[in-house]
């Protein structure tokens, strides 16, 4: 499959010592959409950066469409979409205007640029709002004006910098089912989030960062293997005797147990029917609760599993 | 591509009101408030004139530099008459100080002049002045002297007499035509200059990655930046001519300023300090690392800073800088450009006018070099 981007040893040091990306190898290949998931600086905003040309980096190197990427590639630059993660549009121009000019950054003809502003507002649902100023938007709207200024020139190969933060479900769903139609038109995108459901959702491939290292990379499925857990059980029980909890742990496939608020969790590392026995156990000691569900581990747990703290920590 | 984002920096700076109104309407309403002050200061001073006297004592009688400019400036057929003054005793003018029929009186000592008041205002304040300068001119005129018996004995006392007697008719043509007014317009219109920095340091914000997102949406686009900074720039100094045509027509035909006849060179003089402006603004915009609302803040503070340095709410304070601190206005635009007309406006000789012209392109080529230095490099340090 041909690699769009490749990175190896990135390492970006700052003149502190402080290292923000520490020998950080990735590829991005055509046609995907790949996740960069970890918490707040975690390193994914500098690694976009240093690919962009914008950041200096210590050593390493990155290609992207198979070419050293420098300042001054403007051929690769021509075909790179930006989307970054604070809205960066001109408060004096309308949605139509700040979409014509970033638009007319990479594309000459007038006719040809007026055709993709139309498409790109078409496709972030901002068709009444044309001639309004980004004061005059919803946060919301907003965002998705930042995202059209980002993807109007058709760019073969996109970076969502976290684009959908501080925004309501239905720009959300907008964005994400604008980024699933941008890769059926063959665009390739990078997408970095703290949010994992988005991840899960929207990539084929998760990578997980932390403090500037991959910690671990795969679809999500296969980053589930690596949580140590096969299952979760919530149940939501009021004033729950002490021996309860210690016959709940001597249950068969359970790993841990833990009763805090009102709330019991319940791990196991493998088996079958885990729920089903704890509804019965339940009924059978006279237990009242309120709900009991089952999960899945989440990335969460896999980031929970490789560093010891919660993605959202 | 460069005349895209000049089309579009220029739609974002006409449409920018806080910038609009620190650019366009801020200089004109000064000279409105300036002209309502000045008209009616000129109307009191054609009415009053100062009483003071003078200790007529012999080192007085021999000081030709002293007596002849007390008596020009308090000749009765001189329109610009300063002072009614009483030649006196020490005694007597104590008395008269006292008895407040002067407002002080001067008395030479050991070639040092010593003024006397009973209290501080405006006419105690013009009585300094006009002391200091003459006291100033003696000085320089004496130290010609010196430097000149080293080495021309010959031709010393000719010279010196001649340096003498020009400084004394100078005194004498400028006080015909003495307008310190006319430096208040002079200081607005540098700071109109100025207010170029503020224009070009909003369109130059843009394109700085490591400033605003919209930097590094231009950054990362295949558009190379020299074009985008130098069609920023552009834009710019266009909206600037803009501002400058305005304040003169204002200034000119509405107000009816009399700037003198050298409008070509003031024109010229206007231009370079509008670039300078723009200088200022690339300087500021570049190296200063803030949100743009305190860049523009900054960049007002530094313009209005070196305006009043310059003698915008003062002449005073242009004299005590250049004689107290004559670096700070080496190096002050805002004072090259007023010092310029100045220069333009007081004398024949305008090697001073091409000085200050040489400064402010200096100014010019300093900030743009420091400048693309930061914004040329290919990456940065940090975003």
């Amino acid at each position: 499959m041909e690699k769009v981007i490749e990175v190896k040893n990135l390492t970006k040091e700052y003149k502190k010592g402080t290292k923000a990306v520490d020998d950080l190898s990735l590829e991005v290949y055509k046609g995907e959409i790949v996740g960069l998931l970890g918490p707040n600086g975690s390193g994914k905003s500098t690694t976009i950066n240093c690919i962009l040309s914008l950041l200096k980096y210590s050593s390493g190197s990155i290609k992207v469409f198979g070419k050293e990427m420098n300042p001054d590639s403007y051929d690769i630059k021509s075909k790179i979409g930006v989307v970054f993660q604070d809205v960066s549009v001109f408060d004096e121009l309308t949605v139509y205007e700040n979409l014509d000019y970033f638009c007319g950054l990479y594309i000459k003809d007038k006719a040809k640029r007026k055709e993709l502003v139309e498409e790109a507002i078409e496709l972030v649902g901002l068709q009444d709002f044309k001639k309004y100023r980004p004061k005059q938007l919803s946060g919301g709207l907003l965002r998705r004006l930042n995202i059209a200024c980002g993807i109007a020139h058709k760019p073969k190969l996109i970076f969502f910098d976290e684009p959908t933060v501080a925004v309501d479900p239905q720009s959300r769903n907008n964005i994400l089912s604008g980024i699933e139609k941008l890769r059926e038109e063959g665009a390739t995108i990078v997408y970095t989030t703290h949010y994992m459901e988005e991840a899960e959702i929207l990539c084929d491939r998760i990578i997980i960062l932390d403090k500037g290292t991959v910690l671990a990379s795969g679809t999500s499925d296969e980053l589930k293997e690596l949580a140590d857990i096969e299952e979760k059980v919530t149940v939501e029980v009021n004033d729950l005797d002490e021996k309860y909890i210690a016959k709940i742990s001597d249950l068969k496939n359970v790993d841990v147990v833990t009763y805090s608020g009102n709330i019991l969790l319940i791990t196991y590392k493998k088996g079958k029917n885990n729920i089903s026995d704890m509804v019965e156990f339940l009924k059978n000691n006279r237990i009242k609760y309120n709900k009991i569900f089952s999960e899945r581990p989440t990335l969460n747990d896999v980031f929970l599993e490789l560093t010891g703290k919660e993605l959202r920590d | 591509m460069f005349l895209h984002n000049f089309k579009y920096t220029l739609k974002t700076l006409f449409r920018n009101r806080s910038l609009l109104f620190w650019t366009f309407a801020f200089p004109l309403i000064m000279a409105t408030f300036f002209h309502m002050a000045f008209a009616d200061i000129t109307e009191d001073e054609q009415l009053k004139t100062i009483d003071i006297a003078i200790v007529n004592n012999n080192e007085f009688n021999n000081n030709m530099l002293y007596k002849q400019t007390f008596n020009t400036l308090s000749d009765d057929n001189n329109e610009d008459k300063l002072f009614n003054i009483t030649y006196t005793d020490r005694e007597d003018a104590k008395k008269l100080l006292e008895d407040k029929k002067i407002e002080g009186y001067l008395e030479l000592n050991n070639n040092t002049p010593k003024l006397t008041f009973q209290s501080n205002g405006i006419n105690q304040t013009i009585i300094k002045y006009v002391v200091d300068e003459i006291h100033d001119t003696e000085k320089m005129i004496s130290s010609m002297k010196t430097d000149m018996k080293s080495g021309m004995n010959s031709i010393n006392t000719n010279v010196c007499n001649y340096v003498e007697a020009k400084e004394i008719e100078l005194k004498d043509t400028a006080n015909d035509n003495l307008n310190y007014i006319i430096i208040e317009y002079f200081t607005l219109i540098a700071m109109t200059c100025l207010y170029a920095g503020s224009v070009s340091m909003v369109s130059i914000n843009k394109t700085l990655p490591y400033l605003t997102g919209k930097g590094k949406r231009v950054t990362v686009a295949p558009t190379k930046r020299s074009i985008i900074i130098f069609s920023s720039l552009l834009a710019s100094f266009l909206v600037q001519l803009l501002t400058l045509g305005l304040l003169f027509v204002y200034l000119l035909g509405v107000l009816n300023v009399e700037f003198g006849c050298n409008v070509g060179l003031m024109v010229l003089l206007s231009l370079v300090g509008s670039l300078a402006g723009v200088a200022l603004g690339l300087l500021v915009g570049t190296f200063v690392k803030a949100t743009e609302n305190s860049k523009t803040g900054i960049m007002i503070a530094i313009t209005m800073a070196g305006s009043f340095l310059s003698g915008m709410m003062g002449v005073g304070m242009k004299y005590q800088i250049d004689k107290n601190l004559p670096l700070l206005n080496k190096i002050n635009p805002a004072n090259m450009i007023t010092d310029g007309f100045y220069a333009l406006y007081y004398y024949t000789d305008y090697s001073r006018f091409w000085f200050n012209i040489g400064s402010l392109l200096i100014f010019i080529s300093i900030a743009v070099i420091l400048s693309s230095r930061k914004i040329g490099r290919a990456r940065y340090d940090s975003i």
